[in-house]
Parts: structure tokens; sequence; C-alpha cells
């Protein structure tokens, strides 16, 4: 720009230069014409300057030209971005809008999607995204994976309906054709009843047994009809499933109920009552209605758990209570003999409360039972409290799953039994086998605390040689003088914070020396063994924390278990010549250094003592027709 | 009872050792298990409690009676049998496999396996003394695990075994006896018999020597017979100690004498026969006992119980430490499956 008006400037010069020096040529002219002088050399001088005047006109217009020429080109220059900038704008707006209806599109279906990893895992055969993909690009792929679950799955359900419909009528089929049967089957039935009575066969009797049955709430049914479908397939007679009952309770209540329900329809909104309750509800106080509403459904089943030729049954009464949605089990001890079985009343109810760990039963294991009871202005552990009270047993899960009613447990676990065949079998197995272990562990303390068995004769008795000692006497005692002893054996057990223990006494004596056996049977037995703790007195007394043969003792006896055993060897008893044969080795062994020898060597081993802790043999050996006591 | 809580009722531990490196030290219990504790957690501070200890199991029929540590193996002492376990100190791991074995050989008219029941390493020749049920100490050269040399003599089973630096070997037996011998002669050199001391003689609780210590000078021995300090030139019971229960510990700590047992109390006395320290523990017996001075002072007394008693001035009782309960990834709860199998083995 610079230089075009520098050079426009130079065209004006110079055309000013040329003007003046015109001017002076024509003055000079004029001057000599009016002098009369002769002026044509001066005019053909003059001409020449003419020449370079156009030649500068020339130029001056080949500069206007260029410029007109380069402002052109800026002006196209212009257009052109300005259109572009148009093209922008309009790309902007569309966007925008496009933008509104995926927005709109989003909210109108909100589909709710799964993550990539769930679609690749459907979808195994798609292409592995890049990784570099935007938001926007997955989740287009997401859409179009999910497009295409929703086909399959649509596809599926289609060929499922077909099939649906296509069973509908092939049970149709079958049903038509079964009831074809029926008039000739009616036939056939009333024409061979004379037969029937000729040959005294009486069909109806277990049919007339099982109308009760129907009238079982469906929980009690399902156990009933489990408990009996398998007794009848393993042809088990060690237990026996029985509906207690009236068919007339049962269809009274039925009736009631439905009377019930027809009222509080009518009166929809009230209070929820019980179907006793209208006629008095405004006298009633809240315990009887608690009491009412609180009643079991008037059948229940009785399941009589040992061998027809055993003296001892196990009773167990199992009750549904259809307000509390569960069922309740109590155990009873039943003895056909007429002897005084103290005490044995309370280890039944300790059988079920140990049967399944982390289970005793001392809260209603039914999700939400807390909210439904709050209509009836009562408490879980008010309901509770009214079982325990009046016996009517626990709400175990156990129980529970056997009826297929889901519980939720203490630690919130949530469980549904739809295998009821196998549950109702282990839990029958299991009570059986805990119920057997029991009663033979009854019998041993009963042995022991009577003193009505032959230690001499009892096959526990591992070496019938000699038994030096004698039991003279074995009593129950409580938990406070038991844990009065002072042993590692008490202080390092586990806390057991469901557990009861009853513990005993004996007394084994041989000479001046006394052995006191404090035994601890925990309630929970067989899953944990007795314990004993040992005392010996003779010349001062000797515990295990004293003296470390006593310990060592008390390890041998503590560390049996079931597995070292026959199975029909009893537990205690073992223990107790275990005990036995110690106590006659630990003096035989501590009187062979005493100075005045009380206790010979009678037992056979080959050292009393080995090992830097002097041990003794209290272990017994037999090979064969060797045998010894070994460390 | 469960088995945990059995074995944490009754567990024994007969022996202790401290690694050459002196930051680990082993216990070996009755039940074929060896617990390792890092040193360090004991030197760290009172105010965190200590870390927990590793178990390595050797398997339950494994009655670990004595341990030693030569280099960078740890040497148990079993039933008939010595093996070395290697210990790789820099990732704390006690191999599993036996890196070798020695064989105690039964004697001819022998009717049990003879139990190995106390070691003596002499490290400077590479040589083991092992003192074992059959009455006989055994001298085990490390280099090739043959067996160099029996000494015999003792009527009944080896209690304890030590020696000093010039080739004497002072053991204790169940016989009564305590038997000097020397590298150089096949029989024994001399021979103690406390029990015949009318002022040490206990006639109630037998005549066996449960432990003997010795040092330049002097020898102490204990066991049913009461403790005394024995002169090793003139053979004179010079000091009768005390102590009231039968001996299983004995040893020259600094300028004192350690006295333990059977006895709720483990004591120190001075070599006058003054009682220094009387300190309470919780193991009916104790068996053993390990201590250092350098790189810190502590010493471990370990017995018929489920913890270690840790003293760090010899004079009090600083801490008590768990064994089993206490032990690395082993305290989850198995009780569903333990429960199971006893279940299992009940009668149907």
């Amino acid at each position: 720009m610079a230089s075009s008006e520098e050079h426009d400037n130079k065209m004006v010069e110079v055309l000013n230069n040329q003007f003046e020096k015109l001017r002076e040529a024509m003055d000079e002219m004029f001057e000599m014409k009016a002098n009369g002088l002769n002026v044509e050399g001066k005019r053909s001088s003059a001409a020449l300057l003419f020449v370079a005047l156009k030649h500068s006109n020339r130029e001056v217009k080949r500069s206007i030209k260029a410029g007109r020429d380069e402002l052109h080109m800026e002006k196209s220059k212009v257009d052109l971005s300005r259109l572009q900038l148009q093209n922008l704008l309009y790309e902007v707006s569309h966007l925008k809008k496009e933008i509104i209806r995926c927005k709109n599109f989003g909210a109108k279906f909100n589909l709710e999607l799964l993550s990539d990893e769930e679609y690749s895992i459907k979808f195994p055969n798609t292409p592995k995204e890049q990784p570099e993909m935007s938001s926007h690009k997955k989740h287009l792929h997401r859409l179009e994976c999910e497009l295409k679950l929703r086909k399959a799955l649509d596809s599926q359900y289609n060929i499922l309906l077909s099939s649906k419909q296509e069973l509908l009528q092939d049970n149709l089929s079958q049903a038509q054709r079964y009831t074809s049967f029926a008039p000739a089957l009616r036939t056939l039935m009333e024409s061979t009843k004379p037969l029937h009575d000729a040959l005294q066969l009486s069909l109806d009797v277990e049919w007339k047994l099982g109308t009760v049955v129907k009238y079982l709430p469906k929980p009690l049914y399902l156990l009933f009809i489990n408990m009996q479908s398998l007794q009848r397939v393993l042809d088990d007679s060690s237990f026996k499933a029985e509906v207690v009952g009236f068919e007339s309770d049962a269809q009274m209540q039925e009736l009631l109920m439905a009377k019930e329900r027809a009222s509080k329809q009518s009166t929809s909104g009230g209070e929820r009552r019980h179907f006793l309750d209208e006629n008095n509800s405004s006298e009633s106080s809240m315990e009887n209605l608690q009491n009412r509403s609180l009643e079991p459904h008037p059948l229940h089943i009785k399941v009589i758990i040992g061998s027809a030729d055993s003296p001892y049954h196990l009773l167990l009464i199992i009750r549904y209570w259809g307000r509390l949605k569960c069922t309740t089990v109590r155990a009873e001890f039943c003895c056909s003999s007429n002897n005084n079985h103290q005490g044995d009343a309370n280890f039944v109810q300790d059988l079920l409360r140990h049967l399944y760990p982390n289970d005793l039963g001392d809260e209603i294991p039914i999700s939400g039972i807390d909210y439904e009871l709050q209509n009836l202005n009562m408490t879980s552990e008010d309901c509770m409290d009214f079982l325990i009270k009046n016996d009517f047993g626990y709400p175990y899960c156990w129980l529970q799953s056997m009826c297929s009613i889901p519980t939720v447990n203490k630690s919130k676990l949530y469980k549904h039994e739809l295998n009821l065949h196998n549950c109702t079998r282990e839990v029958i197995t299991r009570i059986r086998s805990r119920w057997n272990s029991w009663l033979k562990l009854t019998q041993q303390i009963r042995g022991l605390t009577y003193k009505d068995i032959d230690l001499y004769s009892l096959k526990e008795n591992i070496y019938p040689a000699g038994l030096a000692c004698s039991l003279v006497q074995c009593t129950a005692i409580t938990l406070d003088e038991f844990h009065h002893q002072n042993a590692d054996a008490i202080n390092y057990m586990s806390d057991t914070k469901c557990i009861t223990y009853s513990t005993y006494r004996a007394v084994v004596v041989r000479g001046s020396a006394k052995m006191e056996c404090f035994i601890q049977i925990p309630s929970n037995y067989p899953m944990e063994m007795p314990i004993w703790v040992l005392s010996i007195h003779w010349n001062g007394c000797h515990t295990s924390k004293n003296n470390s043969a006593i310990k060592m003792m008390e390890c041998w006896t503590n560390s049996l278990q079931p597995k070292h055993l026959d199975p029909n060897d009893n537990f205690l008893y073992v223990q107790l010549f275990r005990t036995i044969y110690s106590f006659d080795i630990f003096l035989e062994t501590e009187g062979s250094m005493q100075s005045n020898i009380e206790y010979n060597k009678e037992k056979p081993y080959i050292s009393a003592f080995a090992k830097r802790i002097r041990l003794r043999p209290y272990r017994y050996i037999k090979k064969g027709s060797v045998y010894a006591f070994k460390q | 009872m469960k088995e945990k809580d059995l074995k944490r009722a009754y567990n024994n531990v007969l022996s202790q050792t401290i690694s050459t490196s002196q930051r680990f030290l082993f216990c070996g219990n009755l039940l074929g298990d060896i617990f390792i504790l890092d040193l360090k957690e004991l030197d760290k501070g009172t105010e965190e409690p200590p870390g927990k200890l590793k178990l390595s199991a050797q398997g339950s029929d494994v009655d670990i009676n004595c341990l030693a540590f030569h280099r960078d193996y740890l040497i148990v002492g079993a039933i008939g049998l010595i093996y070395g376990l290697q210990w790789n100190e820099e990732e704390q791991l006690l191999s599993t496999k036996r890196a070798w074995e020695v064989k105690i050989p039964m004697q001819v008219d022998a009717v049990e396996v003879p139990d190995v029941n106390s070691m003596w390493l002499h490290s400077d020749t590479d040589t083991l003394y092992a003192g074992c049920g059959d009455g006989v100490i055994y001298q085990i050269s490390l280099e090739d695990g043959r067996i160099q040399r029996e000494f015999r003599g003792h009527t009944d089973y080896v209690h304890c075994v030590v020696g000093n630096a010039n080739g004497c070997i002072y053991s204790g037996a169940e016989d009564g006896t305590v038997r000097f011998w020397n590298d150089k002669e096949k029989e024994q050199t001399a021979m103690l018999e406390p029990h015949k001391n009318s002022q040490l003689l206990r006639p109630d609780w037998g005549k066996w020597i449960g432990a003997v210590a010795v040092n330049d000078d002097w020898l102490i021995c204990g066991g049913g017979p009461r403790p005394a300090i024995w002169h090793l030139g003139s053979l004179e019971c010079t000091r009768t100690l005390d102590f009231p229960g039968r001996v299983h510990v004995c040893d020259f700590v600094d300028d004192c004498v350690l006295l333990g047992g059977e006895h709720n109390h483990v004591q120190f006395y001075t070599l006058n026969g003054a009682l220094q320290s009387n300190i309470p523990v919780e193991h009916t017996a104790c068996y053993s006992s390990v201590w250092q001075t350098t790189p810190f002072k502590f010493m471990s007394i370990s017995g018929f119980s489920n913890k270690l008693h840790i003293l760090k001035d010899f004079r009090f009782l600083d801490s008590k430490i768990d064994l089993y309960g206490n032990v690395e990834g082993k305290d989850a709860d198995t009780d569903e499956s333990e429960e199971e199998a006893i279940f299992c083995g009940d009668a149907l």
C-alpha cells in the first residue's frame, strides 16, 4: 500500500513537473510570439513534452487497474470466509437440535443398560471394542447390544410361549383322556365292590386318615407328606409322624376365618382383629387379645423318634402359628417304663437347640415379622416369651426349612429350602443320631451315679487283667463347684455362649490314695466331649496345676475322641477306664520311688519314666496277645 | 473339647533355641509343632503388643524333645532321630523338607525306640552330643552325619548333656548320676551321685538328675535330689540350693544360678546360695530356658503351658507370649468343619 501511495505521489510529482514544463514552454512561446520571434523550434520541443505526458497518463491508468484487481481479489476472499461462517453456524444449530432430540429420546425410554462387561459376556463373539472409544460411542455400542439382547430374549420368549401353549394343549388332551376313563373306572369299582367286601379289603381306611391331613396348614402338610413318603421309601420304622387333632376343629377354624375375612371386608379399614374378637372387642384386655391371636393351628404333628423295641422315645410336637407364619417344635422325653428320669427332660431341649450351630431358636426367624406384629401391638420378644411360657417350644430355622418356610437367621442370611426331601431326611437322621448318642450318654451317667455297672465286665475295660481301683461315688455337682477347680482345661475353653454344662464328681480310691474326677458334660454332646479335671489326694494334693504327671493324665483322658474308639463303645466309660488306669500307673510309678512302698508295680510297662518330662506309660498298647502300657 | 482348646490347654514346650543370627527364637513342643518368634518383636518397646508367631508343623507323631541351631540349620531331636531343617533367614521360612537325618541306632536289648532327650552342640568342631533314651550319649559329626563315638555308662535314660570348650562332657541321667567324660578317654572320668548325699536326697522324689550346667570351675545339678553347686576339681558339694520343686532347668546366668522345674516359680540364686529373685510362672513345670545378652538382653522360659515367659533383666517377669492362638494365619475358626468331622464319627 505504502509503495503504491509512494508511486502515486511520484506520479503526481512527475505530472506536475511535466505540466510546469509545458506551461513554461507555452509561456515562452507566447512571449516569443508576442515578440514576434520564430517559435517553430520551441514548439517541436514542447510537442515532445506531450509524449511524455501521454506516457505518464498510461502509467496512471495501469496502476488504477491494478488497484481495482487487488480490491476484487480481497473482496472475494472475504465473501468466501463469510460463507464458511454461515455454514458453521448452521451446523451448530443443527447439532444443538440433534442433542435436544437425543436427550428427549433418552428421557422418554430411559433404558436400564447393563455394563460393558456384562454385554461382552452375553455376546462373546462381538469384537472387543477399542479402549479409546468415546463415551458416546460406548453408549451407542451398549444400546446396540441391548437391542440385540432384547431381540434374543424376545425370540426366546416366543419359543417358550409356544411351547407353553403346546404343553397346555397336551395337558388338556391328556386330561380329557383321563376323564374319559372315569366312568369306566367307576363302574369297575362298583362292580368289584362285592369282591372287596368278600376279601375284606378296606381301601377306604387310608383315605379316611388322609382327610384330616387335608386340613393341615400348608407348611405342616408339606412336612407331613414328606415324612410319610420318606418313611415309606426308606421302609424305616424308627420314626413315625402323626396328625393330632380333629377334622371338625380345623373345619370350624376355616369357617371362622372365612367369616372374619368377610367381616373385615365389610368394615374395611378397621382395626385388625381376631375372629372371636368382634363381639366383645371393647372389653377384651390386651393380654386376651394376644393370647387369642397367638393361637396355634388346631391340628399339629407328632413325630415319634426311637426304635420300636427301645423303651425310650423322643416325641416332637410341631405346631403351626398362622400369625407368626412359622412352626415351633417341642421335644418330650417319653419313657414306657415308670422310672424316674429327672433331668432327662432338659437334655431333649438341648438336643434340638444344638442340632445346627447358631440355630438356638430364641427368635422368630421370619423376615418382616416385627412389622406384622406391630399391627397387633406386639413385639417378637413378647411372642417368644409367650411360646416359652406356655411350653410350645422354639421356632428353629431347620424346622422352618423342613416346612419350606423361608427364614432369615441372626446373621441376616436368607434361606428358602426347596429340596425338602433331602432336608427332611438330613434333619431326621441328625436328630436320630443325636438322640441315640444322648440316650447312650444318659445311660452311662445313670450307670455311674447309681453304680449299677460292673466295672470288671464292661467291654470298655481295656486291660481286664486288673482293676486295682474302685469307683466309690459319683454325684452331680453345681457348676460353681466345678469351676472351683483351677485347671488349664477350663481356662482355655473356647467362648461358648450358648452351651450349658452339667457337672459330676466321681471319686476313685485305691488304698490310701483318692482321686477326684470332675466331669463336665456339654449340652451339645456329641459335638463336644466331656471334660475331666483330676485331682489326686495322696501325700498332699496333686492337680494339673502343681504336678505335670497329673496334667499329662488329664491330657490323655481329654484327648480321647470318638474316632479313636469303636462305634459301640460308651464314651464316658472309655474315659473312665482311661482315667482309672492312668491313676493306677501314676501310683505305681510314683510308688516305685517312695521309701515305704505302698503300691507295687502290677501293670505291664517297660520303663516307668521317659523323656525329660518323666512321662509315665499311660498309653495302653495291645498287639495280638502282647500288651503293655507305654509312654 | 475342641482340638484347638486341647492344644492350648496341654501345650508342652520342651525345648527352645536361638538362631545363629540371634534374631529368631524356635520353640518345639510334644505335639510336633515348632513356633518361630521374631525377637525384634520383643525389642520394639512395650506399648504395642508383639506380633504373631510362625508355626511349622512337623506332624503329630513327632515329639520335639530338643532343639539346637547350627549355621543355618535348625536341628531337631525327636524319637530315635535327629534331623536338620534349613532356615531361610531372608524369607523367614523354615524348610519343610528335612535336609539330613541321623538315626539313633537301636541297642540289641532295646524294646523301645530311644528318645533324643538332650543335645549339646560344640560349634567349633561341628560336633553334636546327643543324650538319648537308651542311656547312651552319641557324638555326631555334623559334617557327614556319622556317629563318631558312643559314651556308655549310664544305666537309665539321659536327661541332660552339656560340655565345655576343652572337650569335657557332663551328663545327668535318670539313674541318679552325673558323669564326666573326656574326648580322649573311653570310660567316664568322674561320677557324682547326689542322692547319696543325705543333705541333697529328697526321698519321695527319687534320685534322677534332671539338669546339669557347668562353667570353668563349677557344676550345678539337680532333679529329684536338691540342686547343688559342685567344684569340678575336687568334686565336693560346696553349696546346697533350696529350690522347693523338682529340677528340670539349671544354668549359670551372669554370676547367678537359674533354677526351674516343677514349681510355680523360677528362681535365681547367688553362688553363695542366697535367693536373689523369685519369678512366678504359669508352667506346671519349666523345661527350657534360653537367654542372650547381645544384641539385647532377654531370657525366655518355657514349659508345660501355652505361654513363653520373657525376662529382660533376668530379675522380673517382663511379658508372657501365647503360643497356640497367637499364630499367623491359623486363627480363623474352623469350627464348622471340625464339628462335622466329629459328628460323622458318631455312630448313626
